[in-house]
């Protein structure tokens, strides 16, 4: 998935290494095999049709909003303001319905709208401020946060339109729960505007080299810009998700999904190297670090012990994949 | 020669941050009769003891162009095992200390550790840290525990003469972290590594111990800090320490400290922790509301980046 823009960022850097390109590319779907079977001898439910799509399901909301994180850390950035927007999101959406049937586009087009003004002031601030991106989006984090609480005075409010949950938790025929397809629609349109948009070709040359990127004419500050956007955006339709799995739960529903996301995300391969990895891997990771989290549970692990699983996958995903990228002799530090 | 021509100068050359504060604390005492009595001056600067010791901490992380999100976790762990220590081992307080001390800055080592061997970005792997030191806090507890002892309640609340011990400690921190950053060797060569990581190892610096060192003497400090607050609170409180990885990091970088290291000013740094607990102890005398608050705290996170942006800077990162 998405080979065609990464493959090229591969050749332009001039190096043999198509196959620890293919190897890194392909280390997390074959880790998710691998787990498929483990947790297939664990129990068979694992393997059923049922539970697949329950997994997505379950997955839609982090999945969806690690799709857009997916663009910023191909450009060596990094979003942490996402857990913030999607409880704004969630929010918004719900006061905007106002248990009203008619109100349900208005707020879906509203939510997506802030979403996007976040991920723009993100934008802005870390293109032409060229600044961290870490540290500034955890302090928009924190802005986000203090604009909701101040906004709902501390307590859930908004009604959810009729017919939303009702609809976004159904299956189709039976087997294909919608916010499965949700999250697959999101992973497919990611997909499209990697492979098949000038921007997204963009974000892969401004990663890969950024100074080689603004040389040769491509305009970085666009690129970033707009990649934070996509990410604002996609983080306010995983609120919509969390919303519709959730209900009307708390003003701080998206609290700490930045770790899940960020996880997901350098566990498919795209790392803060930048220029490496894509939508089609983050979907690998998503599954992934939920298949492992379901398997904790089912061991009867605690919920600490998941965070501290949650920790370790991402310093060991993101030190395998260095090691990947490392392993065919080129030994600069 | 009269008074003005030897007053500009000395004014004209103090760090932006220590006028931030003057203003601030001149604002205060203009406005608002309770922010200036000695009283609660004594208690700004206790209760930023906590966040001075972290904050130190992370200046040396910070001078040698890495960065340490793991400390808030680990004030919170030492909090905990602090306070269960102090409870389980009646009698047995100065090991139980000891062992803290002992324990932040082997999370520490193990950071530095991780880094040099792995060769990854310091913000992932601290950030890995942070959830795992999490996950640890909460695999001991997940409410209060234990209690504190008569010696770390002294540390937290203890006046000597008027002035508070913990005050005492922290210019003992400042005085011991300035000789060693801009005055000795070892701070010459972190703040080389920090200029040029790839040339100071070319020249023969041994980066990876400089590393090592760095990341070894936060976790430390961040374990003072644990205690200190384990002082404060009484109990070992398991969220005791979120979030405190961002205020020591913005306290550090609104001292004058580039991200991306090979420059630091420790006491515009601990300039830089009076003013944040300066603002905060304002702004819940005007009786500010607490969202509002978290927003103001928001927006001060994000100035403190912007303004700290090196104009050499090549891309967004």
């Amino acid at each position: 998935m998405g080979g065609g823009a990464a493959m090229s960022a591969g050749t332009l850097a001039k190096r043999p290494l198509l196959s620890r390109h293919l190897l890194d590319k392909a280390a997390v779907w074959i880790v998710l095999f691998i787990l498929l079977i483990a947790a297939g001898f664990v129990s068979e439910a694992f393997l059923k049709l049922n539970y697949l799509g329950n997994l997505v399901r379950q997955a839609a909301p982090i999945g969806i909003t690690a799709v857009g994180v997916t663009f910023v850390m191909i450009l060596r950035g990094v979003d942490l303001s996402v857990g913030a927007i999607v409880s704004m999101s969630a929010v918004i959406c719900a006061l905007v319905m106002d248990g009203k049937a008619e109100n349900l586009w208005l707020a879906i087009g509203v939510t997506c709208v802030t979403g996007s003004l976040i991920g723009l002031a993100n934008g802005l601030l870390i293109a032409y401020g060229r600044v961290s991106s870490f540290i500034l989006t955890l302090g928009m984090s924190i802005v986000v946060y203090g604009l909701v609480q101040m906004g709902t005075g501390g307590t859930a409010r908004g009604i959810v339109s009729p017919g939303f949950r009702e609809f976004l938790n159904g299956r189709i025929g039976n087997v294909l729960p919608v916010l499965a397809i949700c999250f697959l629609v999101a992973v497919i349109v990611g997909v499209f505007i990697q492979s098949q948009t000038r921007f997204g070709r963009n974000v892969y040359h401004v990663g890969a080299n950024p100074e080689a990127a603004r040389l040769a004419g491509i305009p970085a500050v666009q690129t970033t810009v707009i990649a934070y956007c996509v990410s604002g955006l996609f983080a306010g339709l995983g609120g919509i998700a969390l919303l519709a799995r959730t209900g009307v739960s708390g003003t701080n529903p998206g609290a700490g999904m930045e770790f899940d996301v960020l996880a997901a995300v350098i566990l498919g391969g795209t790392t803060f190297a930048g220029g490496r990895g894509g939508v089609g891997s983050t979907f690998a990771g998503v599954l992934v670090l939920f298949i492992a989290l379901n398997l904790a549970n089912v061991a009867g692990l605690p919920f600490a012990a998941q965070l501290t699983i949650k920790g370790i996958i991402i310093i060991a995903a993101s030190a395998a994949h260095a090691w990947i990228g490392r392993s065919g002799g080129d030994r600069t530090e | 020669m009269n008074r003005a021509q030897l007053v500009i100068p000395f004014f004209s050359r103090l760090p932006p941050i220590v006028w931030a504060l003057l203003l601030t604390v001149a604002f205060g005492a203009l406005y608002n009769p309770q922010f200036r009595t000695a009283d609660n001056a004594m208690n700004v600067l206790e209760q930023s003891a906590t966040l001075a010791f972290l904050a130190l901490g992370q200046a040396f992380v910070i001078a040698g162009g890495l960065i340490d999100l793991s400390v808030g976790q680990l004030v919170g762990l030492v909090t905990v095992v602090a306070c269960m220590g102090f409870e389980a081992l009646p009698g047995w307080g100065l090991p139980v200390i000891l062992g803290c001390l002992f324990l932040g800055a082997v999370v520490g080592a193990i950071n530095g550790t991780l880094i040099n061997h792995l060769r990854m970005p310091p913000l992932i792997l601290t950030f890995g840290m942070l959830s795992v030191l999490q996950g640890c806090i909460f695999m001991l507890t997940d409410r209060s525990v234990g209690s504190s002892i008569p010696a770390i309640d002294f540390l937290a609340h203890g006046r000597v003469a008027g002035i508070p011990a913990s005050l005492i400690l922290v210019i003992l921190a400042t005085v011991i972290a300035f000789y060693c950053l801009q005055r000795s060797t070892f701070g010459w060569h972190l703040l080389a590594m920090g200029n040029n990581a790839t040339a100071s190892r070319k020249a023969g610096l041994n980066v990876r111990g400089l590393t090592l060192i760095a990341y070894s003497v936060s976790g430390f400090f961040a374990a003072i800090a644990g205690l200190v607050l384990a002082g404060r609170l009484g109990t070992g409180f398991p969220n005791a320490g979120s979030g405190l990885e961002l205020d020591s990091i913005v306290a550090v970088v609104l001292g004058g400290t580039p991200l991306k290291g090979g420059r630091v000013n420790v006491v515009s740094v601990l300039a830089a922790v009076f003013f944040l607990g300066t603002v905060s102890n304002l702004l819940n005398l005007m009786q500010v509301p607490t969202f509002t608050q978290i927003l103001i705290k928001g927006i001060i996170v994000i100035l403190a980046i912007l303004l700290e942006r090196p104009r050499w800077a090549a891309a967004p990162q």
